[in-house]
């Protein structure tokens, strides 16, 4: 089975720094794999081992994002084969759909391919749409929330989607193209041999179809103002201490 | 001025009606859709909407077969905001519709205001690190609402209520569908809240925290490894931008480190107290009272002393 997983290398949210206006510093944070993409890629790796299968890492961005070569080779040390990429500084992939279309450009280069990953959403928009809106885009099958995968003969998965209050088990015709949840799997940290064979795996760059139109304006982007919390803390898990807390709680909550 | 039509879409009768009440003075008409028989529809006719179409989806079929239906139904108007509650399938539905109409999808709206006759949207971005605001720049605008950012109310009556028109298209096969075993809490209504972090070192220790839990009369929820990667309490148990948001009244957190994405999740709380062994970790300085000790020395204390 010719498997595709798509990822996002994203800036680390826990390096972005506010500013004194609660606008935000991006140049700081470093870049990394999105956390739910993580999951993706473990699936696509679990998937291809069980059908002896392949696997292609694909990824759209800008040039910071996926220049660097350290990041390519944190991708290709999780599973795949190779790596394909669309680096196009000229958009800012901020929309759901203009990602969409260029992951679906991608998928109609790469031509031949039987299931399409994705993560449940990207960690810096987490907008969760990209994976439906590409299958959409190319009229394939698409599910979100997909927590389990399974071959079940030539050309078919059955999949498990776990919903709010329900669990489905679904037949899925291939090609389709799937969002995992998080709780699929707990991704594996790549070992040693998978991180010296990285830097060895093809890399491939693709075209990047005519740019489309952005859906969005945005209008703001600042930092939440900063509840005001009393922050009065006491070092201690003794009788004292508890106390304090007990003496809080009777005057302010209960 | 006030925009023409909106859409409001919904696989929740509960969210369709908080949706409804609150975009009615926004539009000029707000026509509602939802699934099932004319049965459901008439559930729903007090929803607020002038308009109330229904998909007759059968045991058989799925809301997210309706794609087509509804992306004609709403090509009818030239223009106009499509709202969807933020469930899974609303979410999956909403994704194919915007490709219908070419346009993105903003989920997890967490406030919707009308500006100059157009929507404003806001949603955390970067884990919780950002508010943006976003208009739709394209004659089509689709998103999901999260629970919460309407109050519900109660409305006349719509009389208008039709099937809607186009059919469903084929759908994904479904082998088997079964109800959720593990349930989980709403800890959105919630108005004291126990909040279990890594910090807990075994499954069987949610025991201690229940017992606190019963003593003050709160809910348990937690952290999300605690419910995904150690599946010790439902994933509906989860607090943080990806899960829950929560506005008790007061919520202690156990063991909790305080990543910028749970904090998300919490921060509309009235009252935070926090009992963490870290003394660098960063929810100290997000709560109003704070103990550096250990929980396993804390919790049985509090339950002593206030049992």
């Amino acid at each position: 089975m010719k498997i595709i997983v798509c990822c996002k290398i994203v800036p680390n949210e826990e390096e972005i720094a506010v500013l004194g206006s609660r606008e935000l510093d991006l140049s700081a944070a470093s870049w990394k794999i999105g956390q739910y993409d993580l999951n993706a890629l473990e699936s696509g790796k679990q998937l291809a081992a069980a059908t002896d299968g392949t696997m292609t890492a694909l990824s759209v961005g800008g040039p910071a994002a996926l220049d660097a070569s350290k990041i390519r080779k944190d991708v290709l040390s999780r599973g795949p084969d190779d790596l394909k990429l669309v680096i196009d500084g000229s958009r800012g992939f901020n929309d759901s759909l203009q990602t969409a279309k260029a992951l679906a450009g991608a998928l109609k280069e790469i031509g031949d391919y039987d299931v399409v990953l994705c993560g449940m959403g990207s960690s810096d928009l987490y907008l969760q749409e990209v994976g439906i809106q590409t299958g959409a885009l190319l009229g394939l099958p698409v599910l979100n929330s997909v927590t389990d995968i399974q071959p079940a003969g030539d050309g078919v998965l059955r999949v498990e989607r776990t919903l709010e209050d329900e669990v489905e088990v679904l037949e899925v015709t291939l090609p389709a193209v799937l969002s995992v949840s998080s709780e699929i799997n707990i991704p594996s940290v790549p070992a040693m041999r998978e991180i010296m064979k990285a830097g060895r795996k093809p890399v491939e760059l693709l075209g990047s179809p005519d740019g489309a139109d952005a859906s969005l304006t945005t209008l703001s982007e600042l930092a939440p103002e900063q509840q005001d919390r009393r922050q009065h803390i006491i070092e201690g898990d003794g009788e004292e201490a508890v106390d304090a807390l007990v003496q809080f709680l009777k005057k302010e909550c209960l | 001025m006030s925009i023409q039509s909106i859409f409001v879409i919904s696989d929740d009768l509960a969210a369709l009606n908080e949706i409804c009440g609150g975009v009615k003075a926004m539009a000029e008409k707000v026509t509602a859709v939802v699934f099932g028989g004319r049965d459901t529809a008439d559930k729903a006719a007090s929803c607020g909407a002038d308009k109330l179409l229904y998909c007759p989806v059968d045991d058989e079929g799925a809301p997210e077969n309706y794609a087509a239906a509804i992306a004609d139904e709403v090509k009818k108007t030239g223009g106009a905001a499509v709202l969807f509650n933020n469930s899974i399938r609303s979410r999956c539905l909403a994704g194919i519709l915007g490709v219908l109409l070419d346009t993105c999808v903003l989920t997890s709206v967490n406030e919707l205001t009308e500006q100059d006759g157009e929507l404003v949207y806001r949603r955390m971005v970067y884990g919780g690190t950002a508010q943006r605001h976003e208009r739709f720049a394209k004659p089509y605008g689709v998103a999901t609402l999260s629970g919460g950012v309407f109050e519900p109310v109660t409305l006349p009556a719509t009389g208008d209520i039709a099937p809607i028109e186009g059919a469903p298209a084929a759908g994904i096969k479904r082998i088997a569908r079964a109800e959720k075993k593990e349930g989980g809490t709403n800890l959105v209504a919630a108005k004291r809240i126990l909040d279990v972090g890594r910090g807990l070192a075994a499954k069987e220790d949610l025991e201690m925290i229940r017992a606190l839990a019963k003593v003050i009369g709160a809910e348990v929820g937690c952290s999300r490894p605690v419910a995904e990667n150690n599946k010790w309490l439902p994933k509906a148990n989860y607090m943080g931008i990806t899960g829950v948001q929560v506005k008790p009244d007061f919520i202690i957190t156990l063991g909790v480190s305080g990543q910028v994405q749970h904090i998300g999740g919490i921060n509309k709380s009235k009252v935070i107290i926090s009992v963490n062994k870290d003394k660098a970790a960063p929810i100290f300085k997000n709560c109003d009272f704070g103990l550096v000790g250990d929980i396993y020395k804390i919790v049985p204390a509090l339950i002593e002393k206030l049992s």
